[in-house]
């Protein structure tokens, strides 16, 4: 038995939507003065509405088994690995509790550094 | 008829591509954890794994202890590759086997694949060929056929375009790569297809450009508007402070070079770094340009070297660049304008581009594929029959809280030199390849509030898959665990509703539905609200059955906003995104946004308490008396005596709550006003039963008079769609007629209600009638000029009998109206929202 290929979104969907999130995150860095947050999550429904939704990986434990991350390792030690940096989201496509993935996340991943306790 | 070879595989330096030849046609095949037709030429060894492809490649150059790439350039020494978490060596054949088993799986129809042609360089010996062909055998094909690359590409290309006649022709194949290149002089010699010379670098690629663009172009850049203490170093240094900003540089100098090949310039949007500054803390511009003519510069000589090489071997050869039909350009780096342009322009001689470059040798292979013949010649044996007699005795839980799970299993069996392989469906897990061993376990990541599918296989030592009667792992996580929180009751919202002067209730959470959970609704404002007034929005939450009353509900949350709160008058009719979230200790969030301010309330409301508002309370028991009273008359009305006399009692009783509603202070701190709101509550469901009947006897009546007129019109003026709107609704009236729910009777006697109007706006005795209603009303019209030629217009339009613009006419003249005309329903709203 072979693995199912993949399902494969229309490159100008994915396009949009890896758009929509650096909107997202833009705003997070420099400030929403004006609300936009609103329309991105709004045209966010819109699109889930459609099956397609993004998720954000930032800060999620990397292991050479996730498939759903194209990553690239910073720094010299390749354990204990969180992403870091997110370059493009993970979209998926169908419902919230039964989905596939269309575009892996492009990450930039690195060793946690373990927290000082006094 | 013989058996073909059919599969053709391009085994690469750095990718891999796996093609089949079947009726005259090629299918180049995806890679199943990838949206690609490439596997990376990498196999890995980490945590008890065999990974191969993308998963090594992200180790690749941190971990090469224990991960194999570029092992291609050593096919045919005796070098053999250390791996530590092993603590042994894998010889390049091995490697080389790990990548063609791997192949095999990106064959989606599941067949076996039995024999392949795979391709070699032009440089390779006979040592070197050998190793490729006991790679092949290895991975568990009974035959290999080799074939040289050169020889692969111009196979791609005669068999697209089979029209040109190739005889006595020679050209050159020009492959520049991701990361290596190779150029070869190919001529067909009596019939035959031959590589007469060949040069090329191991080092030389698209991954080159990448990172030529970050070093010679970007960092100056940045440079340039910014103070740093050797900022490259830092950038390339494993422990530098820049060492993220190099990756994250790389990955997107990769997409501006792609851009750069459509575009005259591309931008480096560093938009999203955060705390993008120099070492002084100054900010640097997130938007970097690069044009394409500083790209060009930037490769020129890299490109110059490759045409250095071809010019070689025209030499070595004896020939002059014209005495070549064509350079044929292969690899993903031809895609480059310039590489085309430049290679044009030293050599003067036309290129070819008309086939693909990123899959033309696997292409060819397979083509070349179709015409070969299947003879037996390795060890293949058929094992894809469970001989082993392996049995799984899985062991995990179905239902999950966590976000990962282990699974166990149990092995029966002989174990020997077979292996396993877990991946999950939805594309986000591999686990690689494990030994299979009397017992395993894996950790499954699981999805949260999502049903969790991995497909399981045993594999042999030639990645062929063996039947063990269990392939599938399922595991539903949160919301579909048993041991969830479920919710008791419907949790609904309250609304106005216009058309019965009343509220209705929305189910916001079904009951039985698994917390935690969220929803959002939006809603419109009922009526104006001016600023700085006592005027307020409700937004108020209630536990019960969806299909009763509000005032028969617990209220759980009531989120207030008044007039004073919001910075500018809230029109009515603008929107507010409401957000409701319900935790697993059922404590309710309610967030507001009211789009016409652009104000934020939100609320948490505690679960173990109720919401009751004693203010709030005084105003229900007020609705419910003034509810009472309607209902009396009504039963008064229709010679019901008997409910009217209950409703009476329950009318004093109601009214004797107003005292009591009168000493509850705002801030009371006793339970009095749960007592009160539950003595509310009980009249209230009192109240629902007793009217209930009439309620649905009103429904069903209003429902079957509305059926009997529409059926006619239908009959009489409908069209085919309108007959099959009616046939719909008819097809569930045995489901919704004998509901207890009026609310479901009156939706279906609503939609009968506009399909009578969809047909009466066609007919014109409706139009007519409507228009001298409308005419009628000129007097209170908000633009008496405007309504006065639209009157006039519209006279004339029934003189000429023109009905479509009649009801345009109609449609302004409606516009004209005041808006109390318009929708005549009593203003006094309970939660002003609708």
């Amino acid at each position: 038995m072979a693995l199912k290929p993949r399902l494969e979104a229309p490159k100008w969907v994915l396009n949009i939507l890896n758009n929509i999130y650096e909107i997202e995150q833009k705003l997070l860095l420099h400030g929403d003065q004006g609300n936009a947050n609103r329309n991105v999550e709004k045209i966010k429904e819109a699109f889930l509405s459609e099956g397609l939704f993004y998720e954000n990986p930032f800060g999620q434990v990397f292991k050479e088994t996730r498939t759903d991350l194209d990553a690239s390792i910073s720094g010299d030690s390749t354990e204990n690995l969180v992403v870091i940096e997110v370059i493009k989201p993970i979209i998926r496509f169908g419902k919230p509790e039964l989905s596939q993935v269309v575009q892996k996340g492009i990450v930039v991943v690195q060793t946690k550094e373990e927290e000082i306790t006094l | 008829m013989s058996k073909m070879v059919n599969f053709g595989i391009d085994l690469g330096t750095s990718n891999s591509l796996i093609a089949k030849f079947d009726k005259g046609q090629v299918e180049v095949f995806r890679n199943p954890n990838g949206f690609k037709e490439t596997l990376p030429s990498i196999v890995g060894f980490r945590n008890d794994r065999i990974m191969v492809g993308d998963s090594a490649r992200i180790f690749a150059e941190k971990d090469p202890k224990n991960v194999a790439s570029r092992f291609k350039r050593k096919m045919g020494t005796t070098e053999t590759v250390k791996i530590y978490s092993i603590n042994g060596t894998k010889t390049p054949v091995e490697l080389s086997a790990f990548v063609l088993k791997e192949l095999k799986n990106f064959v989606h129809s599941g067949e076996s694949v039995e024999a392949a042609v795979i391709t070699i360089p032009a440089s390779f010996d006979t040592a070197q060929s050998n190793a490729t062909k006991e790679a092949g055998i290895g991975a568990g094909f009974k035959h290999v056929v080799l074939l040289q690359e050169p020889i692969a590409a111009s196979l791609a290309y005669a068999n697209k375009e089979k029209n040109i006649d190739l005889r006595n022709s020679q050209w050159i194949v020009y492959d520049l790569g991701g990361g290596t290149f190779d150029v070869a002089l190919v001529k067909i010699v009596e019939g035959e297809l031959k590589v007469i010379d060949h040069e090329g670098d191991n080092y030389l690629g698209g991954s080159d450009f990448d990172a030529l663009l970050v070093e010679k172009v970007l960092v100056p850049e940045i440079n340039r508007q910014g103070t740093f203490v050797d900022l490259l170093g830092q950038m390339k240094s494993e422990k530098g402070k820049y060492n993220t900003l190099w990756h994250r540089l790389l990955l997107l100098a990769e997409g501006v070079k792609i851009d750069l090949s459509t575009k005259t310039s591309g931008e480096f949007d560093l938009g999203m770094v955060r705390d993008f500054e120099d070492d002084n803390g100054n900010a640097i511009d997130s938007l970097l340009t690069i044009t394409r003519s500083e790209f060009e510069e930037l490769i020129k000589v890299a490109i110059d070297g490759t045409a250095e090489m071809m010019k070689k071997i025209l030499t070595r050869n004896s020939l002059q660049p014209e005495d070549l039909n064509f350079i044929l350009m292969v690899g993903g780096s031809t895609y480059i304008p310039y590489v085309r342009k430049r290679i044009e322009e030293i050599m003067g001689i036309p290129l070819n581009t008309s086939i693909d470059p990123t899959n033309a040798i696997a292409v060819g292979a397979a083509f070349f594929a179709g015409s070969k013949e299947l003879k037996a010649e390795g060890s293949f044996k058929k094992t894809s029959q469970n001989k082993h007699q392996i049995k799984i005795r899985p062991v995990y839980n179905r239902n999950s809280q966590e976000s990962e799970e282990t699974f166990n299993a149990k092995i029966e069996g002989d174990t020997t030199n077979l292996f396993y392989r877990i991946n999950s469906e939805d594309g986000a897990f591999d686990s690689g390849l494990k030994v299979l061993a009397s017992r395993i376990t894996e950790d499954l990541p699981l999805r949260e509030g999502a049903f969790n599918l991995f497909q399981f296989r045993v594999f042999d030592s030639q990645n062929n898959v063996i039947e063990v009667g269990f392939d599938s792992i399922q595991i539903a996580q949160g919301r579909y665990s048993v041991a969830g929180q479920m919710l008791p009751e419907d949790i609904c919202l309250v609304k106005d509703d216009l058309s019965t002067k009343d509220t209705r209730l929305e189910r916001m959470f079904s009951k039985n539905c698994i917390l935690p959970t969220k929803t959002k609704f939006t809603v419109d404002v009922g009526k104006t609200v001016i600023k700085g007034s006592d005027d307020e929005i409700r937004v108020i939450v209630v536990e019960g059955p969806a299909e009763k009353h509000s005032s028969t509900n617990k209220p759980i949350g009531i989120l207030l906003i008044s007039g004073k709160q919001i910075n500018r008058d809230l029109l009515k009719g603008t929107e507010i995104d409401l957000t409701f979230e319900m935790s697993e200790s059922r404590d309710l969030t309610i967030s507001a946004y009211l789009n016409g301010t652009g104000q934020d309330f939100s609320q948490i409301f505690n679960g173990k308490l109720r919401e009751v508002q004693p203010r709030i309370l005084a105003s229900e028991i007020l609705h419910l008396e003034a509810k009472i009273q309607t209902e009396i008359d009504d039963a008064i009305e229709n010679n019901n005596q008997e409910t009217a006399q209950k409703l009476d009692k329950l009318l004093s009783q109601v009214q004797s709550l107003f005292a009591e509603s009168d000493i509850l202070s705002a801030d009371d701190v006793t339970d009095d006003r749960y007592k009160l709101e539950d003595k509310k509550r009980s009249l209230a469901q009192e109240v629902f039963h007793l009217t209930s009947s009439k309620r649905l006897d009103v429904a069903k009546a209003d429902y079957l008079e509305t059926k009997r007129s529409v059926a006619t019109l239908v009959q009489g003026s409908g069209n085919d769609r309108e007959l099959h709107q009616l046939r719909e609704i008819l097809a569930l009236e045995q489901a919704f007629i004998h509901s207890t729910n009026p609310e479901r009777i009156q939706a279906a006697t609503d939609s009968l209600g506009r399909i009578s109007y969809q047909i009466r706006m066609r007919m014109p005795d409706f139009l007519i009638g409507m228009f001298e209603h409308l005419v009628g009303e000129r007097t209170s019209m908000n633009d008496q000029i405007q309504a006065k030629q639209l009157i006039e217009n519209g006279k004339r339009l029934v003189t000429s009998e023109a009905w479509d613009d009649l009801r345009q006419v109609n449609g302004r003249l409606w516009d004209l109206m005041p808006d109390d005309e318009r929708s005549p329903e009593d203003t006094r709203l309970y939660t002003n929202i609708v």
